[in-house]
């Protein structure tokens, strides 16, 4: 998360937000965001309800305890699921896919060139 | 028998923990020496290399340094003194004071040191062509009876914040070695970049 932190400048630049998705409660999640000086939002998933829509479940390894792997997902502005990678989030991957993406959108007459 | 198996099993489960932790210099080497005896590492990185009691270490996947120098010290475990260049140091500011304070935070906690870093010194110096800031911490644990003294400096490449550091460990009555303190000076002194960082190509190409 903390990669994700030190990104937001270039994330910005390519007209991205980033939002973090965590199976763990809202006090938690505020005491851990405030301990790394994380300023993007963190939603909390206690019910693990989201999952799904991003094909994300529980551990099989770890069998009657909501730990959840880690997924990163990347969403264009219509809502289509573009990158999808798992394990440690690789950011030199994931600024390029958005940079490519920017620069797409740059070009893409149905947004009338707004990325 | 078992019990043999079971130590076996032991030794093989530490030598995995171990390699998983830092990987010693392996068969394909990312560097090569300069006709001015500077080392250049991945044709990306130079810098005045250490003597050779020094070995390569590097983490190949996720790691939490890219590479640096090891040199076992005499004296019981954990007797050794390390070094390393980061490019992804702990914390997220781009302000050097900022950073080391939120780096201290985090740093060496995979390590399991009992007590919190004590910043001795702190001091700006010169590094990567502009200003930076070097802190010398300690840490001592009474419950393992071990203590570690650190030396960081952060620097920037580009618009982020990079780091060198240096730590030595030793028994709770050990005595530092200040060579390898030296060592790392010259490291970070004469440490130079010979291409543009993938962050600072990122933004500058179309």
């Amino acid at each position: 998360m903390e990669g994700h932190q030190r990104n937001l400048p270039l994330y910005d630049r390519f007209n991205a937000r980033v939002v973090g998705v965590s199976v763990d409660d809202v006090t938690t999640l505020k005491y851990w965001a405030k301990s790394l000086d994380l300023t993007f939002p963190i939603l909390s998933n206690v019910t693990g309800f989201l999952g799904p829509y991003f094909g994300v479940g529980p551990s099989p390894e770890i069998k009657g305890f909501p730990v959840f792997s880690r997924r990163t997902v990347i969403i264009d502005k219509k809502g289509i699921i573009r990158y999808v990678k798992d394990g440690s989030p690789d950011f030199k991957d994931i600024l390029l896919f958005l940079k490519k993406m920017n620069k797409e959108g740059r070009s893409d007459p149905t947004t009338g060139g707004k990325p | 028998m078992r019990r043999h198996i079971g130590m076996l099993a032991c030794f093989v489960g530490m030598a995995m923990l171990i390699s998983a932790c830092a990987t010693p210099e392996t068969t394909k080497k990312p560097y090569k020496m300069s006709q001015q005896g500077t080392l250049i590492w991945n044709d990306e990185f130079e810098f005045k290399p250490p003597p050779s009691e020094w070995r390569v270490v590097q983490v190949e996947v996720g790691g939490e340094f890219g590479f640096g120098f090891l040199r076992a010290d005499r004296g019981p475990f954990p007797s050794q003194s390390m070094f390393v260049y980061d490019e992804e140091p702990f914390g997220c500011s781009g302000e050097l004071g900022e950073r080391g304070d939120e780096f201290f935070k985090r740093y060496l906690w995979s390590t399991a040191m009992l007590a919190d870093m004590k910043i001795l010194e702190k001091e700006k110096v010169h590094v990567l062509g502009g200003e930076g800031v070097a802190i010398v911490a300690e840490s001592k644990d009474p419950i393992k009876k071990e203590k570690v003294k650190s030396k960081v400096v952060f620097g920037k490449r580009g618009d982020r914040v990079v780091a060198f550091y240096l730590t030595q460990w030793r028994t709770m009555d050990g005595t530092y070695d200040p060579s390898a303190f030296e060592v790392f000076d010259r490291f970070w002194g004469s440490f130079k970049y010979l291409k543009k960082s993938f962050y600072q190509t990122l933004v500058e190409d179309p």
